[in-house]
């Protein structure tokens, strides 16, 4: 595999915290099925929730949906269709609050779940710094990996782009 | 999944702000809703402009053109829009090493043996006399693991494929269509007007199916690669034709929907009238549409569905994560 465009993402953060197969599949630009309904609907949602703001920055490996300040400080705002990978949402985006701290950009991170009408306040610290170099390197070792890892059936299968690519 | 739109009439395919519409020379306007649409089939005399070649892009739709008498002419396939690097060298290394293509090659004429077997059985059973037929599949399907070149493959795929073709006059039982021989362009009698017919619209189908997967149509295993033709969608197309195609045929035959009127003989040999055709692709298009149970889904699939499975199937033979198995019938 071509090492030049291969660098840790934002997106892959997320992918990786929920199903290691999606990381390397989607490294590999085996990307998941457009047609279905969920990533149709997180689209849309990312189309035309928080218009009014500020949105869609793009720097290397990231894609920040919200920019905006408040008392002073860089609040970077993702947002997500469901609460149902918040772990994972919530590691994504300290993954940009730590690219950006490494970049000198002090932000805070909010998680946003329009659909549920929630928001959530994200720090980086100390604990989580550690944890994303932990999985940046993990990251990696999944992406050179000759093979995707082997299907596992999770909770998250069901509604997901790749289920048909695994279980076919 | 989204729809396919058949369009029969002559007329012109336009854009209308953010949607299309097909206005037809008798000024009869259709809207064609772009957010459920997957793909075009242009029958009749359809023109058309950049501009909405740029919007079919955009929007991911692909555009399947049949000439008069109604044979695959080809396709608008907008930039491909699920590139990925790794695929298409997966997909050439397994053209280049002979080993890995005559493997594959192998699987495929293997499951378009199996399927006509399938088709050749339940004939079988509804008391058509063609057990010899069926025998002398077998036999020769036999052939096919042990094969070690591919000018022998082909042989031995021509040789099931005629074959096969020798059960079609006891299953239809109609002089009329009698099969006589293979005659492609153009098709010299009305059994393979249809068959032609048929398979036109088979290649245009899984193609378009290989569109919304990652896999590039020009690498093909079992059809000879040039890289300008489509021909992996010829490959995956042999699977799916026994239970697809020739299914529709003999039921439309067997229902006498058609007749030697629905036929005229020209030039080109004998091509079908737009009623037939039209009734055709009706019957195609509802095929397509049947469900059945996936079980490792563990859901109801339709066939058209079945075809991107079949894909996803090979993307993974590709990837070296699991040999493909091509789909049998279980009817």
């Amino acid at each position: 595999m071509a090492s030049d465009d291969m660098h840790v993402t934002g997106t892959l953060v997320w992918y990786y915290y929920i199903c290691q197969r999606q990381v390397w599949l989607m490294a590999h630009q085996v990307n998941p099925d457009e047609d279905n309904p969920s990533i149709d609907l997180g689209r849309f949602l990312h189309e035309h929730v928080y218009e009014r703001e500020k949105k869609e920055i793009s720097l290397p490996g990231m894609r920040l949906d919200v920019l905006s300040e408040k008392d002073g400080r860089l609040v970077v705002g993702e947002i997500k269709k469901s609460m149902r990978g918040e772990k994972s949402a919530r590691m994504q985006l300290l993954f940009y609050l730590d690219e950006l701290d490494r970049a000198g950009v002090s932000a805070v991170g909010e998680l946003r779940f329009p659909e549920q009408r929630k928001r959530e306040r994200v720090t980086l610290d100390e604990a989580s710094h550690t944890e994303l170099d932990r999985a940046r390197r993990d990251i990696f070792r999944i992406m050179y990996l000759s093979e995707p890892p082997a299907p596992e059936k999770i909770r998250y299968c069901r509604g997901c782009g790749y289920a048909e690519l695994c279980w076919s | 999944m989204k729809r396919t739109f058949y369009l029969f009439s002559n007329g012109e395919l336009k854009r209308k702000d953010n949607t299309i519409y097909f206005e037809t020379e008798n000024g009869e306007k259709r809207f064609l809703p772009v957010e459920d649409i997957s793909e075009i089939m242009a029958f009749g005399e359809v023109s058309l402009n950049k501009r909405l070649l740029e919007f079919l892009s955009q929007s991911e739709i692909i555009v399947h053109y049949f000439n008069y008498y109604g044979y695959y002419m080809g396709t608008f396939y907008p930039r491909e829009h699920m590139n990925s690097g790794y695929m298409t060298l997966r997909q050439a290394e397994h053209y280049l090493d002979d080993s890995k293509r005559l493997d594959l090659a192998k699987r495929f004429v293997k499951g378009a043996a199996d399927n006509m077997l399938r088709v050749v059985k339940y004939y079988e059973k509804r008391e058509k006399d063609i057990s010899n037929v069926r025998e002398e599949i077998e036999r020769r399907r036999a052939d096919i693991s042990d094969c070690d070149n591919g000018e022998t493959l082909m042989a031995i795929e021509g040789n099931v494929r005629n074959t096969y073709y020798e059960a079609f006059d006891a299953i239809v039982g109609q002089p009329a269509f009698a099969f006589e021989s293979r005659t492609r362009r153009p098709p010299r009698n009305y059994m393979n007007t249809l068959i032609s017919f048929g398979n036109s619209m088979m290649y245009s189908v899984v193609l378009s199916q290989i569109y919304r997967t990652h896999l590039d149509p020009r690498i093909g295993y079992l059809h000879a690669t040039n890289f300008r033709r489509f021909t992996l969608n010829l490959d995956v197309a042999e699977i799916f034709k026994p239970i697809i195609v020739d299914r529709i045929i003999f039921t439309l035959l067997g229902r006498r929907q058609l007749s030697e009127n629905d036929f005229v003989k020209g030039t080109e040999g004998v091509v079908m009238k737009e009623n037939a055709r039209k009734m055709f692709v009706e019957e195609f298009d509802q095929k397509l549409q049947t469900t059945q149970n996936y079980k490792s889904l563990n859901r109801q699939v339709s066939y058209r569905h079945l075809i991107r499975l079949e894909l996803y199937k090979l993307e993974k033979h590709l990837m070296g994560e699991k040999q493909y198995d091509p789909y049998v019938a279980a009817w």
